[in-house]
């Protein structure tokens, strides 16, 4: 199962990522574990300084803007 | 900011003896914001969170380093990077410019683009 993480201190561009990650995995059927980091220590672990930020599997895919629903199909996919 | 504890931090008035003692302070917010409304202290330097992961080496880490912004969160999250870097001299102003106004201390620019709102960082900090 993948793992996805959306980190963000919980603002309108946060919310609209986690947003635009559910519907990716709606229409993928893809199974993930998705998570909101919204806790600014837990955000710091991970060295982010520009919100929001997407994580697949560990890894930042996308950071400091919201990632588009196309686009997260792709990553996911991938 | 409360709740975390990765991060060292100061209040305006405390930041304010640290300047007269010759600390450097690091502004993270955009350059748009700095033309707008700037801290009037000796030892400044901009470096807009958009450019800090290029731009953070240019920190000094043999003098005392206050990291600041609009609210304290944008200089929080830099804070934190550079302490994940190695940085051990430098901390967060907590409340940001915002509350530096409030208490009175130098600007250069216009105030009221931060007075009238609580003006948490999070409207330009997030993203």
């Amino acid at each position: 199962m993948k793992q996805i993480k959306i980190l963000g201190p919980g603002c309108p561009k946060c919310k609209a990522t986690y947003t635009n990650v559910l519907e990716a995995l709606k229409k993928t059927n893809i199974e993930a574990n998705v998570e909101k980091i919204e806790d600014i220590e837990e955000m710091m672990k991970y060295n982010v300084l520009t919100t929001p930020v997407l994580m697949i599997d560990n890894e930042i895919k996308v950071k400091g803007r919201i990632a588009q629903i196309n686009e997260i199909i792709e990553l996911l996919n991938k | 900011m409360e709740n975390q504890t990765l991060v060292k931090e100061i209040c305006p008035t405390t930041t304010q003896a640290w300047v007269k003692k010759g600390a450097l302070l690091v502004d993270v917010r955009e350059k748009d914001e700095v033309e707008q409304l700037a801290y009037d202290v000796p030892n400044i330097i901009n470096i807009p969170l958009s450019e800090f992961e290029e731009r953070y080496t240019e920190i000094p880490t043999d003098k005392e380093v206050v990291m600041v912004c609009k609210g304290g969160g944008r200089s929080l999250r830099a804070t934190g990077f550079l302490v994940n870097h190695g940085y051990t001299n430098a901390v967060n102003m907590q409340h940001g410019i915002a509350r530096w106004v409030q208490k009175g201390f130098a600007t250069k620019g216009d105030t009221s683009v931060v007075t009238g709102s609580d003006s948490c960082c999070s409207t330009s900090g997030c993203c």
